[in-house]
């Protein structure tokens, strides 16, 4: 037994990789902190890190899928996949928040710890196999984050954010744990193969099952943003500094995204009363969360904050995916999130760029940008472009893959639903556009820390954009390839 | 011996404390608090469940697990507030207020 949990850990290497990358950060962070020069090292040490730690998860892409530790852990091209998508994340976030003012020189490394530290977490959570694992996945999440979010001191809105996601972060895991803990009474296990042969003996409408359910789905419901649990969502991320916004809208959510589409595709694989309830519920949450996070968007006057609402619109989108996973819908959430991970990164670097001119992110701010910052204006036109789902882009081929799979499968209400809010978000994401091309800016105001680094950094986000627009078919037969693991 | 009923019935109990701690406490450490409880009400829940439902050490390993996890939740929480009453001098819950809103037009 002993010797099969060891041979188990060369499954695990890039969880491992990750792991040893947050706690030598650790250690520099200690012995550099307050030297200008040597956090260059530091940044350096978390680069590589992580390019190790996806290196090592495009090795694990060829093994067949199995579960690992008896069963806890789960290792299969779905969740590699996912894992390959939040360490591209992360590696983002690292240079947005080596650029950005927001977060203080002397705290820049403790970032990195804590970014990689959500990193591990959400790749415990994409490939949890049983109970524990998801809830200490969503924890190690969940505790991170909040000093994330606080972690401009001296800040009244970062700490008032802090407190706000803490206070509702914790409520929600409890009752998600209080859902968790009448499941295992209920099936008389808390590994997911025992919990999926449980449900499929359901016969009729089980009041404490789908109570229970629902309990549960608070906690991941709440860390992806989706339609009830999405108050939090706006103000922290107007709270929080922003390369730690960027690092919010893509981590978590993805992580979370990983794990409500593997709950839903494994626990309700038979047709029952259960499943009936369980998929109804996800598709009026995916038509609502798309409908008032768009709306919400509209008239926003903070640019991280319409970004939050045009993300929560996303997950909306995403959640399609999920009722359709046995279909298309696998390989449209991979690649949405792909392309949403690289959409999201260019338009916080460019507001970024804003906030470290003006020291606040109000739209009045963008006027002007395409003309006095040609490549930094035109890279968030296009982020935009893609983001509200314009054809050339890769946005665009991401919301079609999403919506064709939902007709394939016969969800036309929800396929109506989700061109109509493209539409709609085409109105926010286009008044910015034209904020930044047609208004005049106010004076010569030049970008301090606008260098030829950020430059290269910037088109080369862009690039995939673009290209996966045009040329998507390679990306996707890889992603259509992608396989789930089940018991 | 003491019946599985009345464990959930305590537990059901502490939940809804917890619940009601949230909602009408104005104080953050006090809301901590009604967070900390429907923690424990989980890890009653488990422990009980592990007894008489499920003959498995399934639910005591997860409650300590969720003891835990508790400790570092409240530990982070209370070094935000320390934080929050840093810059706003008051730990009341209505303070927390600067974050909303703002339309254009």
């Amino acid at each position: 037994m002993t010797i099969n949990l060891l041979t188990n850990l060369s499954f695990y290497i890039p969880e491992m990789i990750a792991i040893v990358t947050m706690c030598s950060l650790l250690f520099m962070e200690t012995a550099y902190a307050n030297n200008e020069r040597r956090r260059t090292f530091v940044y350096v040490t978390g680069f590589i890190g992580m390019l190790l730690c996806l290196f090592s998860l495009y090795k694990n892409l060829g093994i067949d899928s199995q579960g690992i530790f008896a069963n806890a852990v789960v290792i299969d091209s779905f969740s590699t996949m996912m894992k390959m998508t939040m360490v591209i994340g992360t590696l983002g976030t690292f240079y947005i928040s080596h650029k950005s003012i927001d977060i203080y020189d002397e705290l820049k490394s403790e970032y990195l710890i804590m970014a990689v530290g959500v990193l591990v977490g959400g790749m415990l959570l994409a490939s949890s196999n049983n109970m524990l694992t998801l809830y200490l996945g969503v924890e190690t999440l969940s505790i991170l984050s909040y000093v994330m979010t606080s972690l401009k001191r001296r800040d009244h809105l970062s700490s008032e954010a802090g407190i706000k996601y803490a206070l509702y972060g914790g409520v929600t895991a409890g009752i998600m744990l209080f859902g968790m803990s009448h499941l295992y009474g209920l099936f008389g296990s808390i590994q997911f193969p025992d919990i999926i042969a449980g449900i499929k003996a359901l016969e009729g409408f089980n009041i404490a099952v789908i109570l229970s359910l629902l309990m549960f789905f608070v906690g991941i419901g709440y860390k992806i943003a989706c339609f009830p649990f999405h108050m939090w969502s706006p103000d922290v991320y107007q709270g929080s500094p922003v390369p730690v916004t960027a690092f919010f809208s893509i981590v978590p959510k993805i992580a979370g995204i990983a794990v409500v589409a593997r709950v839903t595709y494994s626990f309700f694989g038979t047709e029952n009363m259960t499943t009936q309830v369980w998929n109804s519920m996800i598709a009026v949450i995916a038509a609502l969360t798309m409908t008032v996070g768009n709306l919400s968007a509209l008239n926003q006057k903070s640019v991280k904050r319409m970004l939050a609402f045009s993300s929560i619109g996303h997950v909306g989108l995403i959640l399609i995916g999920v009722l359709t996973f046995g279909g298309k819908g696998m390989s449209s959430i991979l690649f949405y999130t792909l392309i949403y991970t690289f959409m999201t990164l260019v338009a916080f670097f460019v507001t970024t760029m804003i906030v470290n001119r003006t020291g606040s992110d109000d739209a009045i701010y963008f006027r002007g940008l395409a003309k006095t910052h040609p490549i930094l204006g035109v890279s968030m036109l296009i982020a935009l472009f893609s983001l509200a789902g314009l054809p050339p882009f890769g946005g665009f081929i991401a919301k079609f893959n999403i919506i064709s799979s939902a007709v394939g499968q016969g969800l036309y209400t929800l396929s109506v639903i989700a061109a109509i809010n493209s539409v709609i978000s085409l109105v926010y994401y286009l008044k910015l556009a034209r904020t930044m091309v047609f208004d005049d800016a106010d004076g010569e105001a030049k970008i301090e820390s606008y260098s030829l680094a950020s430059r290269v950094y910037v088109i080369g986000m862009v690039i995939p954009i673009i290209f996966l627009g045009l040329f998507w078919n390679n990306i996707y037969h890889l992603y259509s390839s992608a396989k789930i693991y089940l018991n | 011996m003491i019946s599985l009923k009345a464990y959930l019935f305590v537990s059901m109990i502490l939940m809804v404390t917890g619940l009601v701690v949230m909602i009408s406490r104005k104080n953050i450490v006090a809301i901590l608090l009604g967070i900390e409880l429907i923690l424990n009400s989980a890890a009653l829940n488990f422990v009980a469940y592990s007894k008489y439902a499920a003959n498995n050490l399934d639910g005591h390993i997860f409650s300590l697990f969720i003891i835990v996890i508790a400790a570092a939740e409240a530990a982070v929480g209370l070094a935000i507030v320390i934080r929050f009453f840093q810059v706003k001098e008051t730990i009341h819950i209505d303070e927390a207020s600067e974050l909303r809103e703002e339309l254009t037009r």
